[in-house]
């Protein structure tokens, strides 16, 4: 298997009706394109859905982290229903809940407390990434 | 794609043909959201799919039957010589210009469908819900949403999903609470959408068509 199946598949929610869905999607762009391009592969929920083979066999072939906009969870439960590995389920409420000075607000542009909280969830994920990948190397903390 | 198929969406809902149009969650439709799978059967679906592997599309015939209509971007943008959107997070002139496209050939299918069905179209600017909802109703990211209905059987709570929307078809279609036939009917047109317990189906019947005789009585009274 190469390098580029082992990267983590990142799975937002796909919603466009609550300003939380459009964080999840941005944190997942903000991973994808700006923090962890070469770890990380973006996954389009309706695609692994319907069967797109290319979706589907990323989710089988990788570790995943699922993103989701509200408390029905739709990126876990979907990615869980394919049996694929899920190594974090981020919750942007639960993030929420911890930053609450970041109430986001507007769903086709989100405000800058919006993008502060994207920032924050995908900073979080990048984390979780590089833990992965410490424990896919067998890596731990340099030492002398 | 997604971006312009997203945007044009939000443009119309939140915009041009803000009060008669809502929009489905596609990943909680695909997850098993029975209320707004329900609610595509009932109402007139439009999809907007950014490519032809068409998920909205194909995901509204397989769960609620196939949409009234469909708008692949893609091939909306061939069709008026665009170039290539670009740009997931910021799209590009192309990509804003897709989205005013997209959104403007969604207004047209909206009005049709609306000028289809009734006087909507007759009182621009009037806020006409499309369903009725109650503090009751499923939601989720996208706050679409079927109403919801509790009915008391054998002294307890059930709630039931789609009734306002079947009481309204069998009342349109002329089916009164007298004809022995409707209470069966009803039944089963509610077993669709909601899980009758095997040997209560008497006592759901009894309630539901109360409910439904409650609801002509006023429908008569407007």
């Amino acid at each position: 298997m190469t390098s580029k199946e082992r990267r983590v598949v990142i799975v937002p929610c796909s919603g466009i009706g609550k300003p939380f869905g459009t964080v999840s999607r941005e944190a997942a762009y903000e991973v994808c394109e700006t923090l962890r391009p070469d770890e990380t592969q973006l996954v389009a929920l309706s695609k692994l859905v319907l069967g797109e083979e290319e979706a589907c066999r990323r989710v089988d072939s990788s570790p995943a982290i699922t993103i989701d906009g509200c408390k029905l969870m739709c990126a876990a439960s979907l990615v869980k229903l394919r049996a694929g590995t899920i190594v974090s389920e981020v919750a942007v409420l639960d993030v929420f809940r911890r930053h609450k000075d970041l109430k986001p607000e507007g769903i086709a542009e989100l405000n800058e407390a919006g993008q502060q909280l994207a920032r924050v969830v995908a900073r979080e994920i990048a984390a979780t990434i590089d833990q992965v990948h410490q424990a896919e190397t067998g890596g731990g903390a340099d030492h002398a | 794609m997604g971006t312009v198929t997203r945007l044009a969406a939000l443009r119309v809902l939140h915009d041009l043909r803000p009060g008669r149009t809502v929009t489905i969650c596609l990943p909680l439709f695909l997850a098993g959201g029975e209320g707004d799978r329900a609610f595509a059967r009932f109402h007139p679906t439009i999809t907007v799919d950014g490519c032809e592997l068409r998920c909205a599309a194909r995901g509204t015939e397989r769960h609620s039957g196939p949409p009234t209509a469909s708008i692949v971007v893609d091939a909306l943008v061939a069709e008026h010589g665009l170039p290539t959107p670009e740009g997931r997070r910021n799209l590009n002139q192309a990509g804003l210009e897709a989205v005013e496209v997209t959104a403007q050939r969604l207004v047209e299918l909206v009005d049709d469908v609306l000028g289809a069905e009734g006087p909507l179209r007759d009182s621009p600017g009037e806020t006409v819900p499309l369903t009725r909802r109650n503090a009751q109703a499923t939601t989720c990211s996208c706050g679409s949403s079927a109403p919801v209905t509790t009915l008391i059987v054998d002294g307890t709570e059930v709630v039931l999903l789609a009734l306002p929307l079947i009481f309204r078809r069998f009342f349109e279609a002329g089916r009164r609470v007298d004809d022995p036939a409707v209470a069966r009917d009803l039944v089963e047109t509610t077993k669709i959408y909601n899980q009758i317990p095997s040997g209560a189906a008497d006592r759901y019947r009894d309630a539901i068509l109360r409910e439904y005789a409650a609801f002509c009585e006023r429908e008569a009274a407007r």
